[in-house]
């Protein structure tokens, strides 16, 4: 299922395919040395979007894909090597192996089944690392796969040259498969899968929190990232011929890298950028390395003018567009920017199954400090129940650990039979509790609309998505920002879409976060009247933690106190404003009756672990 | 068992010159987040200090001194020019910034010295052996291991008890509120980019003194082993680049030693096959970093 609108990716589709067969026009009228740099060039491409299908939509850099170039090249060759040939250079091959003689497409077929494979197995592994240990991981991978290739003589002939492969891959033939790679990357950018991936790049605490499933979708997109790799990897080895384990190694690790970065890694615009613009630099650099004369002048041959213009180049958009040339967005979105939402009568589901949340004994350490001591809480969809306390009594932590984001070192929680102890958190979005977070977690650089549809999609299976997301942005009185990016928006803004998007998780319960704070008087009234609504209209619980002990006296139907970790009242918000050890805590002295929503009590910042 | 002890040894020289190399990049991975693929550049420099100081006749002493310092303050300017510009950027950014300085090194050494591979003229001492305890060691190893040993204690003292090595912890730990307590960015991140370079160059020494030649890509393997150690290690953990860089030389040296004849053409990957399956079991490293511990939702 797509997530773009079908008119957008058709004509990005189109332009793809059109950029492709017009080079390939070009080329083929300017003559052979043109179609083998072209060929190259389309060959780079594929798996240039291959790397950006993973490394792209996850925010992960990989240096290990040619790895699964190198499987589809070596597959693939072995399969399309003439009988004869085998028989002279790779006498140890087992019997049916040298017996096979097939054509380049059903060899570039079995040489996709075969990476996915492997991939499957090492993005397994790979799949337990984060961020730049994840990176490095893959470095090892391209390590390994080189080592045995060298050290598999029998099958791959070691370090020497794997010669003999028949030369199939024509101009027309990479062309035709550099714009299937272009679509597959395209589609997958904007599929469920691709978003939802997008997602946790731009915060994977927030995805979680929405029901992605994170390492599920970096495992799709790793295993179609090196199916693309291995299409790429069969079409190098029958367009060269002949080929070594050098050739899947660094050197051209970091071309093929150079090319994404430039560019810009998120998009396929990018991609074809900075393939673009790393081949030009290349081939018009190629032609000065060997010297050549201005006027009077002889400039000597320069070993590696190419590698220091793509170090330039690399250091250019580093220093001056970190995000590559081509930014952040595909062509077709910054050109075809859809008009604002209509009006939409799309309304959010009630709340039917109304079993509650029950906390027991939740307890839990940071070492040596307690953050929140033996804390049972019950919460039931329909009502408002506010969370108060000190800074550092141990709120943020006891809404962690009742999402899943913590695991409480003691305690258990279930919400009706089911038990939600050391589920992960999209697993608990999934089961109906969802949340905003003190300090904004909104994905930046999707649009609100993204923002909201992504955390629709990921739970309740999917369905009614789009409809969940209008609505919720509706509720919230957001609408109107769904085309642009969320990133851009003013705080409260930001809060709003923050709790639209949880609403889209269509949860029965919803814990809010200092909803609160950065608004003023004016909007946090409304922001009143719309929670009142969630409850009424449509029966969803809420948790709610905030300093503004209006909204709180106001709004809730009981109030948890918590200080230094420990529950220390809860009831009725008259019973609460008149309990001495609320007092005591919020005043330091129980001497004074005063009410504690009286003396004003400062929003502040706050930064529970 | 002579053998097995003869094999340690040199496992714990191997070891020893990684972890200097990986605790030079957990320094300044631990404060900035950049993974400084231009380290190797660092070794390569030193290398070629010492190879010219052994054309120019300069005592070894003297040329090892002049290596390691030409080592640390190209690590300070590499940052002044190269990372600067980047230092608030993301990883990935970072991370390719450094390769690409990486790359204009390399071709420089390419251009301006010889693409071919130098020969250094060591001191004959070091290529001797000396018997102890009954069994043959290379000068070059134990001096290696002293080297090592000392680097360290050296570092465990800078980090604990200087000025400046505190700050770089608490830096590492939190870098927003180190600056708000009066920690100047600049000069602690200089400072991180210095006993990197330090460290490098004592890598470097070492390394040479065992191959005595040095080429443009000398610094690429032993800092790609080292980047494996850090990761082993935990990244950005400094007593887990140690740790890292001690259990990556154990693991390749006794792979040389006993794995059997057929085994030993897959020698790294299976030594690279070992580290996954610490790593599956330890996903953030063997003494993962204190920073992941603060981790704020």
């Amino acid at each position: 299922m797509l997530t773009a609108s079908p008119r957008n990716m058709a004509i990005a589709l189109a332009a793809a395919a059109a950029f492709v067969i017009v080079a390939a026009l070009v080329a083929s009228g300017l003559g052979a040395a043109s179609e083998r740099v072209l060929s190259v060039f389309f060959i780079s491409l594929i798996a240039v979007v291959g790397i950006g299908i993973y490394s792209g939509n996850s925010g992960v850099l990989s240096f290990g894909h040619l790895s699964f170039m190198a499987v589809g090249a070596y597959v693939s060759a072995l399969l399309t090597l003439p009988a004869a040939m085998k028989a002279a250079t790779l006498p140890k091959l087992p019997a049916w192996l040298a017996a096979t003689e097939l054509g380049l497409f059903p060899a570039i077929l079995v040489a996709i089944v075969v990476t996915c494979a492997f991939a499957l197995v090492v993005g397994l592994a790979v799949g337990r690392l984060d961020g730049s240990a994840a990176t490095i991981a893959t470095l090892g991978l391209l390590i390994i796969t080189h080592g045995v290739i060298i050290g598999w003589r029998d099958v791959t002939r070691g370090s020497g040259t794997f010669f003999g492969v028949p030369r199939e891959t024509s101009l027309w033939v990479a062309a035709g498969w550099c714009i299937a790679a272009l679509v597959v990357a395209r589609l997958y950018r904007d599929s469920v899968s691709g978003l939802r991936l997008r997602a946790s790049r731009e915060n994977a605490i927030a995805a979680g929190a929405v029901g992605v499933d994170m390492k599920r979708e970096r495992l799709i997109s790793w295993i179609l990232s090196a199916a693309v790799m291995a299409v790429s990897g069969a079409l190098i080895a029958h367009f060269l011929g002949a080929f070594s384990p050098k050739k899947f190694y660094f050197v051209d690790t970091f071309q093929l890298l150079a090319m994404l970065i430039v560019g810009g890694m998120t998009t396929v615009t990018g991609a074809v950028t900075g393939a673009v613009t790393i081949t030009v630099v290349t081939e018009v650099l190629r032609r000065f390395e060997s010297g050549f004369d201005i006027g009077a002048f002889t400039v000597p041959q320069v070993f590696g003018t190419t590698q220091i213009g793509i170090a330039l180049i690399i250091l250019f958009a580093m220093f001056r567009k970190a995000e590559g040339l081509a930014g952040l967005k595909e062509w077709e979105e910054r050109v075809f920017t859809r008009r604002g939402a209509e009006k939409t009568a799309a309304t959010l589901p009630a709340v039917s199954d109304r079993s509650a949340l029950t906390a027991e004994h939740m307890t839990m350490r940071f070492g040596g400090l307690t953050a929140v001591n033996d804390v049972s809480v019950t919460l039931r969809p329909g009502e408002i129940v506010g969370l108060i306390g000190p800074n550092g009594s141990g709120k943020t932590t006891l809404l962690n650990m009742l999402s899943g984001v913590l695991e409480p070192t003691e305690g258990t929680s279930r919400l009706g039979e089911t038990k939600l102890d050391g589920l992960p958190t999209h697993r608990i979005a999934e089961l109906g509790i969802a949340r905003t977070f003190q300090n904004i977690r909104l994905f930046p650089s999707l649009t609100v609309e993204q923002n909201v549809l992504v955390a629709g999609l990921s739970t309740g299976s999917g369905e009614d998505a789009r409809a969940r997301a209008e609505a919720a942005l509706a509720r919230l009185g957001v609408a109107g920002h769904a085309d642009k990016d969320a990133g851009t928006f003013s705080y409260g803004d930001q809060r709003r879409i923050e709790i639209a998007r949880a609403l889209a998780c269509q949860p029965k319960l919803l814990f809010l976060d200092e909803p609160a704070a950065g608004m003023n008087r004016e909007e946090t009234d409304a922001l009143m009247e719309t929670l009142r609504g969630l409850t009424r209209e449509l029966g969803i619980g809420i948790l709610l933690v905030d300093h503004d002990l209006k909204l709180i006296n106001s709004l809730c139907d009981r109030i948890l106190v918590l200080n230094e970790g420990r529950l220390i009242a809860s009831g009725a918000p008259a019973e609460i404003r008149r309990d001495p050890a609320v007092i005591e805590a919020y005043l330091g002295t129980s001497q004074t009756q005063d009410d504690p929503a009286e003396p004003g009590h400062q929003p502040t910042e706050e930064n529970d672990p | 068992m002579d053998f097995f002890l003869q094999q340690t040894v040199n496992a714990v020289s191997l070891g020893g010159t990684y972890a200097l190399l990986a605790l030079g990049l957990a320094v300044v991975f631990s404060i900035m987040g950049l993974i400084n693929f231009a380290h190797g550049e660092l070794m390569t420099i030193a290398g070629y200090v010492l190879m010219y100081c052994g054309l120019a006749g300069l005592p070894f002493v003297l040329s090892i001194g002049l290596a390691i310092g030409a080592a640390t303050v190209a690590a300070v300017l590499m940052e002044r020019i190269a990372f600067r510009p980047v230092r608030n950027a993301s990883g990935a950014t970072m991370l390719i910034t450094s390769f690409a300085v990486s790359m204009v090194l390399q071709v420089l050494f390419q251009n301006l010295i010889s693409v071919r591979s130098q020969p250094v003229l060591l001191p004959p001492l070091l290529t001797d052996s000396v018997r102890m305890f009954g069994f043959v060691i290379g000068v070059n190893k134990l001096l290696s291991i002293a080297a090592t040993v000392v680097m360290l204690i050296f570092l465990d003292w800078f980090m604990k008890r200087q000025k400046t090595g505190i700050a770089m912890r608490a830096a590492a730990e939190d870098f927003a509120v180190a600056r708000l307590m009066g920690i100047r960015a600049n000069s602690v991140i200089a400072g991180a980019f210095a006993l990197s370079g330090l460290l490098a160059g004592v890598a470097a020494v070492l390394w040479v003194s065992q191959r005595a030649s040095v080429d443009p890509l000398m610094g690429f393997t032993p800092v790609l082993k080292a980047f494996i150690a850090a990761i082993l290690g935990g990244l950005g953990s400094l007593r887990g680049a140690v740790a890292g860089g001690f259990l990556l030389g154990f693991i390749e040296i006794y792979l040389a030693a006993y794995l059997p004849p057929e085994w030993q053409e897959f020698r790294d990957p299976i030594g690279l096959v070992l580290v996954v399956i610490v790593l599956l079991i330890r996903p953030n490293g063997l003494i993962p970093a204190p920073a992941l511990k603060a981790h704020k939702v």
